[in-house]
């Protein structure tokens, strides 16, 4: 699984692209950890070239919410479509994970 | 939602109507106010549904009396051009006027009935969708059989018996997709088209009938053309309500021509503008031999009741994937209560009106509010004498002709559903042979003077003809249907992508749809990554797929424990924070993701089973 980097400002825009499965989502969720450590606090998840999402992944997206909160930061998702809205709306995430329609708006969100 | 034009919900509580009232009339009031609630004012859609972008009112939106009232008689000039059915049935067995009004009165007042119990929730009955009923030309043949055999009170008997058995089957259809598959009801659809076609031009060709005279053929032409024209060139509600415009120039041009005479018209005359209808006409008889005749019409009336609800729900919900069959069930249920009531008051089978769905799709008005309309202007006309006589004596030619015009969109419907499956070797031979079987019996009538008398009754509808030698060429033809595939998985040499590509494989050479491929392709993997850690201990999982064009099994067999499937999704903290939440979650979505989901162990290997509909 590649993840792209984008700064937009103070936030910064991850792009998973490929599998968030069991053997990737470790590795993504570190990769989470990481930039809240160095202070990037304000978190876009664009999820947008994701293929698949298993329950690791959607472990790892709450306990990436859990600790931008923890660091008084913030936490957006968008570009769910597809399969992957398929896979959210089964495990009704949007109650658990803020969703946004659009990169834009998840941007917005941060204000 | 689509905020912008949705109106607002009235938003009453049920209780606050409540005030100021004696203790007595409070509770009665009360208990009024729950029932109301929750027949008619909770929604009835889930609560997760999207209005689509071009529905302006979705079921459980409510609109003002002034467009409830306005759509809700275009439904009603929608569905009056099947009131040809019933008419005709009388015709055909020489029905005195008097009994048709009746006949007709009451028919309007079942169909308020029946749209009622519809839009309602009482109890397992109705779905709550705007589907208004109409009479349907599944019965005609049936009908027509039984009235000659035994006079209307046969045909109204049956009618309750076909009522009775379509509730029986309500709840069973889905199980009785293998018997019963989508090809299988275009064909039942394509021979009732067929047999009203015939029917209707044996009432101008047949050896029985009188000669037709020029101003006959005039008036016919003139009938069908117009309505013809009007569906094909005009725009707006003259399109939408062509053929109640057609019928009406088919009676202006039979006064026009002579073809309706003044003598004609005196039951009209001599009729009430407004007035109960009698019921002097109701009695029931029941005869075993027509049970197969009536029974098949009444698995392609919940056959058509199914699909008419299921438009409904997709009509209703953006994201819509599957039928809901609850929904399904209940308005099948509906269905079939309003024909065992259409029997019960001597009257002719019922159905939920598919044109109704297609006019509420392209209006984008699906209100219950609109059913309930329509109910009131049905219920209004049956206590109007003169316009149920001014049918009664509807013109030979204007009963053909309307009857032509309603018949071609079923025959087409019937044709459209048999060809919307890929037509394989066996579905060919289960179709042809239908087809073929039911027409040598409309062709060579005295063919199945041969046979048994007792069978001779069944086998001289061609209907059921067809329909018999398809369910059984059906049955015989889907020995070795199944297809199955197995893919071994190492423990040690995980890879999603192998899975994944296993069935991407695998529904293309089955012909699966991609999105229930996708449902079994995720399905695997997430259980391997749930069980991979803890449950499965040591060695291969094998997992077994298996086909046929109505479901995917997908049967896995591991060494090791099973996992938990629950029905809630673990609370957000349990998932984060201890690996029995996570599995957990993965258990959820697990049954969330198949259609069935069951495990068991047995001498230390654990079996799951997927159930996929398809």
């Amino acid at each position: 699984m590649d993840v792209i980097e984008q700064l937009a400002g103070s936030v910064t825009i991850l792009e998973p692209r490929g599998r968030i499965d069991s053997v990737t989502a470790k590795e993504f969720g570190e990769r989470v950890i990481n930039l809240l450590n160095i202070g990037r606090h304000q978190l876009v998840i664009d999820l947008n070239s994701i293929s698949y999402i298993s329950s690791a992944g959607f472990r790892q997206l709450l306990i990436a919410k859990k600790s931008t909160l923890e660091k008084r930061g913030k936490l957006a998702l968008c570009g769910i479509s597809g399969e992957v809205k398929r896979l959210f709306d089964i495990g009704a995430f949007d109650e658990l994970l803020p969703v946004y329609s659009t990169r834009e708006e998840s941007i917005a969100s941060m204000q | 939602m689509n905020s912008a034009a949705i109106p607002e919900q009235e938003g009453r509580s049920p209780s606050s109507d409540l005030v100021g009232l004696t203790p007595k009339r409070f509770r009665k009031k009360k208990l009024i106010a729950r029932f109301l609630a929750h027949a008619y004012r909770d929604p009835v859609l889930p609560p997760n549904t999207k209005k689509p972008a071009a529905l302006i009112y979705g079921a459980d939106d409510r609109l003002s009396a002034g467009i409830a009232l306005s759509n809700g008689l275009q439904h009603v000039g929608l569905i009056s051009i099947n009131l040809v059915y019933p008419l005709l049935i009388c015709r055909l067995v020489g029905a005195p006027i008097p009994v048709v009004e009746d006949m007709l009165a009451i028919g309007m007042m079942v169909l308020a009935f029946g749209t009622i119990i519809q839009v309602l929730r009482l109890g397992p009955i109705g779905s709550g969708l705007m589907l208004p009923s109409t009479f349907t030309a599944t019965y005609f043949a049936p009908c027509i059989i039984a009235a000659r055999i035994g006079g209307l009170p046969l045909a109204f008997g049956m009618t309750l018996f076909a009522g009775g058995f379509e509730a029986v089957i309500a709840p069973l259809l889905n199980r009785l997709r293998t018997f019963l598959p989508v090809e299988l009801s275009g064909l039942v659809i394509f021979m009732i088209s067929v047999t009203i076609g015939i029917a209707g031009m044996r009432q101008m060709l047949g050896p029985t009938a009188g000669p037709v005279s020029g101003a006959e053929w005039a008036v016919a032409a003139t009938t069908l053309g117009s309505m013809a024209a009007l569906n094909i060139w005009a725009k707006g509600l003259a399109r939408m309500l062509c053929a109640l415009i057609g019928l009406i120039i088919g009676y202006i041009s039979a006064l026009a021509t002579g073809v309706l005479t003044l003598p004609l018209l005196d039951p009209v005359f001599r009729a009430q503008w407004l007035g109960i209808p009698h019921v002097r006409h109701v009695a029931w008889s029941f005869d075993a031999t027509l049970m197969a005749p009536f029974a098949i019409a009444s698995v392609a009336a919940a056959m058509k009741a199914a699909g008419t609800v299921t438009i409904c729900q997709k009509m209703n919900d953006a994201n819509w994937v599957r039928p809901d069959m609850q929904s399904v069930t209940r308005g099948v249920l509906a269905d079939a209560v309003t024909t065992v009531v259409a029997g019960l008051f001597g009257t002719f089978g019922t159905n939920t009106s598919t044109p109704s769905a297609g006019l509420a799709s392209a209006t984008g008005v699906a209100s219950r509010n609109v059913a309930l309309a329509a109910a009131a202007v049905f219920f209004a006309l049956g206590f109007c004498p003169k316009l149920t006589a001014m049918l009664a004596i509807m013109p030979r030619p204007v009963v053909v002709a309307a009857l032509l015009y309603a018949l071609a969109f079923i025959l087409i419907n019937g044709l459209q559903i048999m060809m919307s499956r890929m037509l394989d070797a066996r579905r060919t031979f289960v179709l042809a042979f239908g087809i073929i079987g039911g027409l040598t019996v409309e062709i060579f009538p005295n063919s199945v003077k041969l046979l048994p008398d007792s069978i001779a009754a069944i086998a001289g509808s061609s209907l059921v003809t067809a329909t018999v030698i398809a369910l059984l060429l059906n049955l015989v033809f889907r020995i070795g249907v199944r297809k199955t595939a197995t893919l071994l998985i190492e423990r040690e040499q995980i890879d999603p992508q192998k899975i994944d590509d296993f069935f991407i494989k695998q529904s293309n050479t089955w012909g699966a749809r991609p999105d229930v491929a996708k449902r079994a392709s995720f399905g695997v993997i997430q259980l391997v990554d749930a069980v991979a850690e803890n449950c499965w201990s040591h060695g291969a999982m094998a997992v077994r797929a298996s086909f046929d064009e109505f479901r995917m099994e997908i049967v896995i067999t591991y060494p090791g424990e099973k996992i938990e499937f629950p029905d809630e999704r673990p609370s957000a903290d349990q998932i984060r924070d201890s690996d029995e939440g996570a599995r957990l979650l993965a258990g959820f979505m697990l049954k969330r993701n198949a259609d069935r989901v069951r495990s068991a162990t047995k001498e230390g290997r654990c079996t799951v089973h997927f159930h996929y509909e398809h």
